[in-house]
Formats: C-alpha cells, sequence, structure tokens
C-alpha cells in the first residue's frame, strides 16, 4: 500500500489534493481533474494496474459536486486504488480516459446516461443504458430526479456501427431469442458465413435498480441486491454484506465465514453444471447435456436441503447468516457431493474422449489476451485467455485465506480453455466446499450490525461463478443508502464477447456466448 | 460407446411423478401466512416487507398478504413479534385471471389445445432466477415433454406465452410485439412476483408493475421464483389439465 502511494506521489504529488486510507485496503486519493488523464494513463500502464470500476456519485449535497471515482485494483497486494474527482454542476464533463485506458469506454457512456456528464474526447460517445425511447436530457442518477418519474416514450436516433463492402448484410438478432434466455439484440455484419463485426445492444432489462435503491433502508436493499442477477443471488447479497460489514466495522463470527464458503461454492458449482451442459447443447450433445442437467438436479438438491431455497434466497444477511444452515446435515451433504464429483469425474472422461465435441470447442471464439487484458476481461473468461486474477485468492475475503486450492488459468482463450476452467474450476468447488464443512469452527452465525455513520463508503468484493464483482455502497442518513454501484462481472465480459466472435461462423455464436454465459440481468441492472 | 450405454442403464428414469404425486416438501419454504387469532397489526411487517406485498385490508381489520407481490424472503415471520406469521410448504399457488376469460371460451380453447401445447418464453425484465427455472422444466427431473408441451423458438409457433419480469420500459414493445405475433387463441401466463405485480421493482423510473398493463394475463403464478413443480402446475392450470 504505501509502495503504491509512494510511486503515485513520486511523479504526481502535485496533482493530489487530499490522500486517505479506507477499511484497510483501499486508498482514496482526491486528483485534480485536469490531470485525470496522466494519472489513469500512468496507474494503468506503468503501473499496470486494471481499472476495474468506474462511477459517479451526486454529491453536491455534500460537496457541491458531482464526484466521479476511478477503481484500480493491485491484484497482486490485494490493495483498491480509488481516485476521485469532482464535476461542477455547472461545467458537467471530464475529460475522457479511453484512448490510453479502453475498458473505460462502457463506464464514461453509463455515466453520461444516468448524471448526464460528458467525457470529451471519447471515441464512442453513443449511448449505453438508454434506447431510443428516453428522451434526451432526463438523467435518472440526479438527486432531483423522482425515482419514480418515468419520462415520456420518445423517437431518438440510434445507430449500429455500419460495415459496407460488396457482399457484407447485417442478421439483427433478438431481444426475444430462440432459447429460453434473457433479452438483448445483436447485430452481426456478415460477408458469407464468418461475423465481420458483432454489437450488442443490452439493457434491455435495465430496471433502474441502481436508483431504487438509494434512500431505501439497508436491510431492503439486501433483498434487492440478491435480486440483482438470479443465478448469483448468494454472491451478489455477500459482496453487498461485506460492504455493509466494512462500514459497520463488524467482524462476523468464523462459523458464518466457513459457511459463506459452502454456499458460494455451492452456487460457483451449479452454475458451472449448468454452463457445461450449455456447451454440449449447442454443440448438440444430448447425452452430455442431461448428463449435466442431472447433476445440476442434484446441486439445486443440496441448495434445497440446506435452505429450503434452490437459489440461496435469503440466506447471508449483513453480520453474518439468517441461521446456522449447515448444522446437523454435514454428513448428508458430503454424500451428495461425493455423488456429483464421481458422475462429472465421468462425463467428463466422456465427453473428453468424444473428437467430434472437441472438435467443435477448440479454435471457436479465441479471446486474444490483449483485448483480454485492455477490456479487464474477468472470471473464467478472462482466466482461460491468461487473465490471472481471481477475488478469492487476490483479496481473499470470508474463510477462503485459510482455503487451500489453486486457479486454473489457460493461455488460448478458446471455447475449450473456458470449458477446461469451469470443469476444474467445479470440482475445485466440491473440494472447497467439503473443506469448509470439514474445518467449519463450532459458534455463532450472527453479529448484530449497529446503526451504520452516514457518508461512509465501502467496496464489497467477492468472486462469483461469472468473475469478479464490486459493489460499492455509500451510507446516508438513518441506516439508508446513498449510493449504490454494482458493477457485476458481465459488464466487463460483455464486450469481450464481441471480440471473441469475430471471424467466427454465426452458427457458433450461441456456443461462443454459452462459453461466457454472460448475465444480461447483472449488466443492465 | 460402452461408457455412454452404461450410463442410460445406471439412470434409467429420473422424472418425478409431479403433479400426481406430490414432490417431498421436507425443505421447501412455500407461501407464508397470517394467524389473524394471534395478530394485533402492530404493522411491523407492514413497513419492513421488501416488496410492499403485505397490507391492512380495512373491511375485514386484519392484515393480508398478495401473493403476487410476495418474494417469499422469510422476513415477516422473523420480524413479527407475536409470531402470528409463518412459512408454510404450500407452493402451488397460480391463480386463473377471473377477469379475463370466460369459462366457455377457454373450454373450447382447451379442446384445440389438447395434449399438444407450445410455448413461447419471454423475459420481460426479469433477474434471470425465473428462466433457470423454467429452463428447469426441461430436465431430467420435471421433463415437461411428456405432457405433450414443447417450447418453440418462435412467438409463431406457439400457443401460450410464458412471460417472466416486470414489463420494462426497453421490453415493452418487444413483449407486445410478440404477444401480436403469436396466433389466436392464445393464452398468457405470468410467471413470477415480478410478471405478477413488478415484486421487489415496482415503480422505479424503468420497471413496469407487471406484465398486466401491457399483455391480458390469464394465469399468475407468484413466486421469487417459483419452482420448476409450480410453474408446471400454472401452465397445466392454463389449460385445465390436473
Amino acid at each position: 500500500m504505501d509502495r503504491l502511494k509512494d510511486k503515485i506521489f513520486e511523479v504526481f504529488s502535485q496533482s493530489i489534493i487530499n490522500c486517505n486510507i479506507n477499511n484497510k485496503n483501499e486508498l482514496c486519493l482526491e486528483v485534480d481533474p485536469d490531470k485525470i488523464v496522466g494519472i489513469c494513463t500512468y496507474i494503468n500502464t506503468t503501473l499496470d494496474l486494471p481499472l476495474v470500476s468506474m462511477f459517479a456519485s451526486d454529491e453536491r449535497s455534500l460537496i457541491g459536486r458531482y464526484g466521479v471515482y476511478y477503481v484500480f485494483s493491485q491484484r497482486d497486494e490485494g490493495n483498491l486504488l480509488i481516485l476521485k474527482t469532482g464535476v461542477d454542476s455547472t461545467k458537467m464533463e471530464i475529460q475522457s480516459i479511453s484512448a490510453t485506458v479502453p475498458g473505460a469506454a462502457t463506464y464514461e457512456r453509463e455515466i453520461k446516461d444516468l448524471f448526464g456528464i460528458d467525457s470529451m474526447g471519447h471515441p464512442d460517445p453513443k449511448r449505453l443504458v438508454f434506447h431510443s425511447n428516453w428522451p434526451s436530457g432526463e438523467f435518472p442518477l440526479r438527486k432531483e430526479f423522482e425515482a419514480g418519474y418515468k419520462p415520456r416514450l420518445a423517437k431518438e436516433d440510434i445507430r449500429f456501427t455500419k460495415v459496407e463492402g460488396e457482399g457484407v448484410y447485417e442478421i439483427p438478432v433478438g431481444p426475444v431469442h430462440a432459447g429460453i434466455i434473457e433479452p438483448g439484440h445483436f447485430r452481426f455484419s456478415v460477408a458469407g458465413e464468418p461475423i465481420i463485426n458483432l454489437e450488442a445492444q443490452l439493457y434491455f432489462v435495465h430496471k433502474g435498480i441502481e436508483k431504487m435503491c438509494e434512500g431505501q433502508s439497508i436491510e431492503k436493499c439486501l433483498y434487492v441486491a440478491e435480486r440483482i442477477s438470479g443465478d448469483e443471488t448468494f454472491t451478489n447479497a455477500l459482496a453487498y454484506c461485506q460492504a455493509i460489514e466494512k462500514i459497520a466495522e463488524v467482524k462476523v463470527p468464523e462459523r458464518a465465514r466457513y459457511s459463506r464458503v459452502v454456499f458460494a461454492e455451492l452456487e460457483r458449482l451449479t452454475s458451472h453444471l449448468g454452463d457445461l451442459g450449455g456447451i454440449c447443447l449447442d454443440t448438440g450433445y444430448g447425452f452430455a447435456t442431461f448428463q449435466f442437467r442431472m447433476m445440476r438436479g442434484w446441486a439445486y438438491a443440496v441448495a434445497d436441503e440446506l435452505c429450503g431455497m434452490r437459489f440461496l434466497r435469503s440466506v447471508c444477511r449483513p453480520g453474518g447468516l439468517r441461521k446456522d444452515f449447515v448444522a446437523g446435515k454435514e454428513r448428508r451433504i458430503l454424500e451428495q457431493l461425493e455423488k456429483i464429483r464421481a458422475e462429472l469425474t465421468d462425463t467428463i472422461h466422456i465427453i473428453r474422449a468424444n473428437s467430434m465435441f472437441i472438435d467443435r470447442v477448440e479454435n471457436t471464439g479465441i479471446l486474444d489476451h490483449k483485448i483480454a487484458k485492455d477490456l479487464n476481461a474477468v472470471g473464467p473468461g478472462g482466466r482461460a485467455a491468461g487473465m490471472d486474477c481471481d477475488i478469492r485468492r487476490d483479496f481473499p475475503y470470508e474463510a477462503y485465506g485459510q482455503l487451500e486450492f489453486s486457479v486454473p488459468v489457460y493461455q488460448y482463450g478458446d471455447v475449450n480453455c473456458r470449458m477446461n476452467v469451469k470443469i476444474e474450476e467445479a470440482f475445485q468447488s466440491i473440494d472447497l466446499m467439503q473443506k469448509a464443512i470439514e474445518l467449519m469452527p463450532f459458534g455463532e452465525v450472527f453479529e448484530p450490525i449497529p446503526p451504520l455513520a452516514p457518508y461512509r463508503f465501502a467496496f464489497g468484493l467477492t468472486e462469483a461463478p461469472r468473475g469478479e464483482n464490486i459493489h460499492f455502497v455509500m451510507t446516508g442518513e438513518e441506516n439508508t443508502i446513498f449510493r449504490y454501484k454494482i458493477r457485476t462481472p458481465s459488464f466487463c465480459n460483455w464486450p469481450a464477447l464481441c471480440h471473441a466472435v469475430k471471424g467466427n461462423i454465426v452458427p457458433d455464436f450461441p456456443l461462443i456466448n454459452k462459453s461466457f454465459n454472460l448475465s444480461y440481468a447483472g449488466n443492465d441492472l | 460407446m460402452f461408457e455412454k450405454t452404461r450410463k442410460i442403464i445406471k439412470y434409467p428414469r429420473l422424472t418425478q411423478d409431479s403433479p400426481k404425486r406430490p414432490v417431498n416438501t421436507d425443505h421447501i419454504i412455500g407461501k407464508p401466512v397470517i394467524d389473524n387469532a394471534l395478530c394485533d397489526c402492530c404493522s411491523e411487517c407492514i413497513t419492513r416487507c421488501p416488496s410492499g406485498a403485505i397490507y391492512r385490508d380495512e373491511s375485514t381489520k386484519t392484515v393480508e398478504i398478495n401473493y403476487n407481490e410476495c418474494v417469499f424472503c422469510m422476513l415477516c415471520e422473523e420480524v413479527c413479534p407475536l409470531g402470528a406469521i409463518r412459512m408454510t410448504k404450500e407452493i402451488y399457488l397460480a391463480e386463473r385471471n377471473l377477469e379475463e376469460i370466460g369459462e366457455e371460451l377457454r373450454r373450447k380453447i382447451n379442446k384445440i389445445f389438447g395434449r399438444s401445447l407450445n410455448i413461447r418464453e419471454v423475459d420481460s425484465g426479469s433477474c434471470n432466477g425465473c428462466d433457470y427455472e423454467i429452463n428447469a422444466l426441461n430436465n431430467p427431473f420435471v421433463d415437461i415433454e411428456r405432457f405433450g408441451i414443447h417450447f418453440v423458438a418462435s412467438p409463431r409457433h406457439a400457443d401460450m406465452l410464458l412471460v417472466t419480469g416486470t414489463a420494462v420500459r426497453n421490453m415493452e414493445e418487444a413483449l407486445l410485439k410478440t404477444y401480436n405475433a403469436t396466433p389466436e387463441p392464445k393464452l398468457v401466463v405470468a410467471v413470477g412476483a415480478c410478471a405478477c405485480s413488478g415484486g421487489i421493482f415496482k415503480d422505479t423510473y424503468a420497471s413496469g408493475n407487471g406484465i398486466k398493463g401491457v399483455v391480458p394475463v390469464d394465469v399468475f403464478i407468484p413466486g421469487c421464483p417459483p419452482r420448476p413443480q409450480a410453474i408446471l402446475h400454472g401452465i397445466l392450470k392454463a389449460i385445465s389439465l390436473p
């Protein structure tokens, strides 16, 4: 932490207005808005720290200006570096850092849509969150915007990127797809079979979660956090709870920390089994699909037995867990996990021996390491393309620090690599659950949270099944939320997916999409 | 090949015989119920319910739960100082929308659908929980195809729309277009608290209050998310199968 601070002060001591350390590992620097491009470029390229989140916050009632936060992650030492600049409400613009920090492009577009803060020099400043039906000049995350106000339906002009040339045509797909999945619109530019360009128009399921949480009680927002993305219920709730626990400076009892590992890994196992089944389904491999669906059904049965909820809802809460879910069920769960492990081993053996299947997944949907790095691709998608990152190892939370596991990293970035990462992680999830249940001490599972001090913030970080998950919570008066910024792994990986499909044939798109298995709801919020 | 055959012999049939035989409800958490004899209307549950599903019925002077809005979070059971609320194991909560369709017409429609029903699923802004549970209808445990019910790729092939989500601003038009593309006669089933009432997401700048404001609904299936068996029960209810 100190070394990082010194390195930045060496070069930019003139531009730093204020510096403090928050929650032990969050280095917060307030910097001069005119120097932001230089500082961010230095941090991203010279210090090699990825931009993991970027958002604005309407702090006119506190500091008289909007605040824009740039969050960088020092993964090898487990620190977050937060740069904050102020934006005058008369000026409403920031310098775009997208030219040198490519991952910032989507964040800057999001900030423009939600706050109306322009990014000067942005290479592609078109709308991200809102579609053509949203009138210009309405910015929902400004504090004066009423949460329930629904602006009139407008007809603004939004264009897709146009690829021109002989024989080039477009295939529009969605928002309602052929499978049972969430809505999104994909615009393929194609010549013959190979895809030249894919533009994904998302935010069809934008519900306004961040605005909705503002001013609501800490208690209610937990239930909203659980419903950010259905199959990532526990991990989102956990990230939210961690942020609240950091603000309250409450230490969660050991037993709850181990139990949380069990639930988080169970969610990962369920998700990965579903993904593996999906990959098999999209290659037309029916037998394997149903094997994985069967195992996924068993994983759900474990969840049912633990807490009565297939999606692990109402399990976590700030300060620990709702009740001691694991007590008395250890043996039964371990038995079930052994059964899943044996079946998974057999099935993996069968599918890996099928050359036709391997032929489909190999060399399909290659995500280049350089692109993965630039866009901060996370989770299995990133790890398959050489991104060695895992929040469980880099920012050990709950009991992960005391448990042994390895992080699978592949270099080639194709569907096969992503599949292998998921297979290895599924086995490790079973191991981790078994270890956590064995090592779990007896005791309490809940520590009450006292009323929270207003206008304090903290980050909650978890490794969701899809990757790095970062929640920023800032408290308001009387135990409410002032600002809640959710950055799920899907937000980082959607742009990466659009690059991974280039050069592939259109029929392989569902396979590539499934190998990433991104959440629309988690991206759109 | 040998391995594959071995697996097929090892697991000949996994399908649970629901709804004929009840599913194992040992661990299941179903709907909350209020014991009015114990309740003293302190309204603690009303103020703390995250989705605003609990209300005071002024005509009967009792506290009631609107299951279409309930997200089954169990908070009411926890906060009730008198222990008047408890979670039951009841999961089959699907209700017909009585306003929408006459008995006579329904009998006619059901005759047409008989034992072949094609379903198109539309997500109009859910958290994807309901969509995963609808996907689970195709898994070997529930296996909806044994009823002659299939999921199809286009609304033009469908007899029923299975809609999840709150009908958010950006999906309203797509939902309406999908509805219009579905040939008559057609059924619409709302799956989950979001589709039934907006659930926990109601009344934000971008989300709607359930799909009934956009398309006519025949059956509501409450739950957050409803279990696959509960969804199956709702679908069968819509076509009047037991």
